[in-house]
């Protein structure tokens, strides 16, 4: 009897694997044969003409990896591959979590992607294996902001096609009940800490029921944007020495500190996530980057909640408002075969001058456009975080890929001082240290300096 | 008599206790398959689900090719266990009831390859599967785990309660050293190829980060890589993970079903000597 099971087993393994395990991918190539399609040129300073033969018109295959938005891409690369019916573009989604183990891995062996998407915090790990894209800079330059500072001599390997950044977001059904309205939108972080009481409640043996603000297990994130709020810069000057032991940053910290414990607005031991928290409506406010915004739709749909910018220390202009990090266009496989190459850097032409394509990137992750002819888009003015982003776009510094230890350490810090009562400047001193420790082999070189009103900033510690 | 029943309650009482410890997470990620996510992450979880849904299981094929990978998962899987019950029986007989000198070099050899971690070996393997062309290919998912020293091992242990005799009596009556090993060995030790089998099942069934390095092609990926499609990059889709792994699961637990006895009878016998 388990002889058979076995057996049947086996054979029903064989079978389904049969029956499936044929390559999805294969598609029926044609060859091309009409260079001349009559279509229009996309894109105004970095342009697409699909009026060329590609691969000269000979069948390519080649594979482009996501670890997210699967079909955006691929619904991009389907539209390449009508313009070319002998390119097809074989769309595959890895998981993020060891896409930079296999990635380089295979870029290295020459058996990876021959395009990839790409995040800067992993600029480091990949950048050897990066072709340089094949448009003029001035053209990069025309069309989107923020190319300076990932030019490497005299060329670019990827840019930011959006910015990303911090916002309030806040729960509009607390903030009724709590007899707030629009006018009640805090500028200042002292109007901030005023409204976050008003939103908090406790119950009647005195134990927080609803905190007005949590930031629990997201002090990284809010650090370096209050610093650069004071004009703080984050590095030396000699551009890659971190230098987050200062006395801004102490008085930062204490700010946070005495939110919870002075002011009551919320506490360390509320829940050990804001997002978690904000989701299941116990939490009236949180500080979060553009990503929870989609998040909050897909996994609390019910929460009613609305964003606004991040306050500033007075109703005057700050110097900067916030940190962003940018979310990178593509790479190109340096390792890839010439045919596949040429595909990639046409790929990356049509994926740029494509704005509808663009667009619904950024909206997806809520992430203000780099490209200039979005900026004043009807969706985007109109989506909620860019709303909150947009006067202050100007004003948002970006540090450069800086290694994520920085964010884990600063955390860890925070941690130490709130839940260990250790010292602030001692506990800056001595995360600071093992931090710029830890970056010791890195080529990390800050772009914080590139800031446009970089001159306005504290340029020591 | 009645100090002996308390005893016999007490001891009850903790297997209980331990089985329940056991299962608790299993049940509590099978109920929460049919929640949604705000529900799971809720501060004040719930164990059964409040707001029932299927939504998770009918967003697993959707979402991504998951009877595909459920395939090749099987496929390989199966492979890989059929290949390593008789690799390893194979090798310990040989190690067991051959007489050749060296063999307890070679049996050394083997263990070595126990106590070397196994993360180790895995840029020198990519390399080497790179060299030959084996890259995106089952064969390099296949190949490298056909011989199991954990498996040699087991059934070196297991074959000592073998009687020479027995084999020597085979021998006399002219079986060839291939018959004794497929007509008395295979069957007199079905226990502990259950319990290989069982091992090995579970360990290729959920192996995950060598399949993900070596294959490239989607259509060929395998069942513990496309889980973790659910972790994104800044949140994870916890119901859809759950409803994904409530489904992976079932041919472990069908393996275990059908190998139980012989399972427990197996790894008792590898672990007494003589």
């Amino acid at each position: 009897m388990k002889k058979t099971m076995g057996a049947v087993l086996l054979a029903a393994a064989l079978l389904i694997a049969g029956c499936w395990g044929g390559d999805a991918g294969k598609t029926n190539l044609k060859h091309d044969s009409t260079a001349e399609k009559g279509l229009e040129i996309l894109g105004a300073n970095v342009q697409f003409d699909p009026n060329v033969l590609m691969n000269n018109g000979e069948p390519i295959e080649v594979e482009f990896w996501v670890w997210d938005a699967e079909e955006i891409f691929r619904g991009i690369a389907d539209s390449f591959s009508e313009i070319y019916p002998n390119v097809s573009i074989k769309v595959v989604s890895q998981p993020w979590q060891d896409y930079w183990t296999k990635l380089p891995l295979a870029l290295q062996n020459g058996t990876g992607p021959a395009m990839f998407c790409i995040h800067n915090s992993q600029h480091e790990n990949l950048v050897n294996y990066l072709q340089p894209y094949d448009i003029a800079l001035e053209d990069l330059k025309a069309d989107f902001s923020g190319v300076e500072g990932h030019v490497i001599d005299g060329q670019v390997y990827y840019i930011d096609y959006g910015m990303m950044s911090g916002s309030i977001f806040y729960n509009k059904d607390m903030w009724a009940a709590a007899g707030l309205n629009d006018s009640d939108i805090p500028k200042t972080w002292d109007e901030f800490a005023s409204v976050a009481q008003k939103l908090t409640r406790y119950d009647d043996d005195g134990r927080l029921i609803q905190a007005g603000f949590n930031y629990n297990k997201d002090v990284k994130s809010m650090i370096i944007g209050l610093n650069y709020q004071k004009g703080q810069m984050m590095f030396d000057e000699d551009l890659q020495t971190l230098a987050m032991d200062n006395s801004i940053t102490a008085e930062n910290f204490q700010f946070l500190i005495d939110l919870y414990e002075e002011q009551g607005v919320g506490s360390k031991d509320f829940g050990i996530s804001d997002g978690e928290s904000f989701g299941q409506g116990q939490s009236a406010m949180v500080y979060k980057w553009g990503w929870y915004y989609n998040q909050m739709l897909s996994n609390y749909p019910d929460v009613q909640f609305g964003v606004f910018a991040v306050p500033t220390p007075s109703r005057d202009v700050p110097v900067a408002y916030d940190r962003y990090n940018g979310e990178s266009t593509l790479g190109i496989s340096g390792t890839a075969d010439e045919a596949s190459q040429e595909v990639a850097q046409a790929f990356v032409r049509y994926f740029m001058s494509n704005d509808e394509a663009m667009k619904e990137l950024c909206l997806r992750y809520s992430i203000f456009p780099a490209k200039k002819t979005l900026v004043n888009d009807e969706d985007v003015k109109a989506h909620p975080v860019m709303k909150a982003l947009a006067p202050n776009v100007e004003r948002l510094v970006w540090p450069g890929p800086f290694p994520g230890v920085i964010e884990t350490q600063m955390q860890q810090i925070f941690e130490d001082v709130v839940f260990n009562e250790m010292s602030v400047e001692e506990t800056l001193e001595k995360g600071n240290a093992l931090i710029v420790e830890d970056m010791q082999g890195s080529d990390f070189v800050t772009t914080e300096r590139q800031y446009k009103y970089a001159k306005e900033m504290n340029t020591t510690r | 008599m009645k100090k002996q029943k308390l005893v016999s309650f007490l001891i009850h009482l903790c297997l209980i206790f331990m089985v329940m410890m056991t299962i608790a997470p299993f049940v509590w990620m099978l109920l929460s398959s049919f929640k949604t996510n705000a529900e799971i992450n809720a501060i004040h979880p719930t164990l059964w689900p409040q707001n029932f849904t299927f939504d998770n299981y009918l967003k697993v094929q959707t979402q991504f090719h998951f009877m595909r990978y459920f395939a090749n998962s099987l496929f390989v899987t199966v492979l890989i266990t059929v290949l390593v019950g008789y690799t390893s029986t194979l090798g310990g007989f040989v190690l067991e009831k051959g007489r050749f000198r060296g063999r307890k070099l070679v049996f050394g050899l083997v263990l070595g390859t126990m106590m070397i971690p196994w993360f180790v070996t895995i840029i020198p393997k990519y390399s080497l599967m790179l060299k030959i062309g084996w890259i995106d290919m089952y064969s390099a998912l296949v190949i490298p785990a056909a011989v199991s020293g954990f498996g040699i091992f087991m059934m070196k242990q297991s074959l000592t309660s073998l009687p020479d005799a027995m084999l020597q009596a085979a021998r006399i009556d002219g079986a060839s050293e291939w018959y004794v090993l497929h007509r008395i060995v295979f069957p007199m030790s079905r226990n502990a190829i259950a319990s290989i089998v069982i091992f090995q099942f579970l360990w290729s069934w959920e192996d995950y980060l060598w399949p993900f390095l070596v294959m490239n092609s989607e259509g060929k990926q395998v069942l513990a890589v496309g889980l973790r499609l659910f972790n994104g990059r800044y949140s994870t889709d916890y119901g859809g993970l759950f409803a994904a792994t409530a489904i992976s699961i079932i041919p472990v637990v069908l393996i275990y079903i059908i190998f139980q006895k012989q399972f427990i009878d197996g790894l008792s016998s590898s672990s007494v000597k003589g």
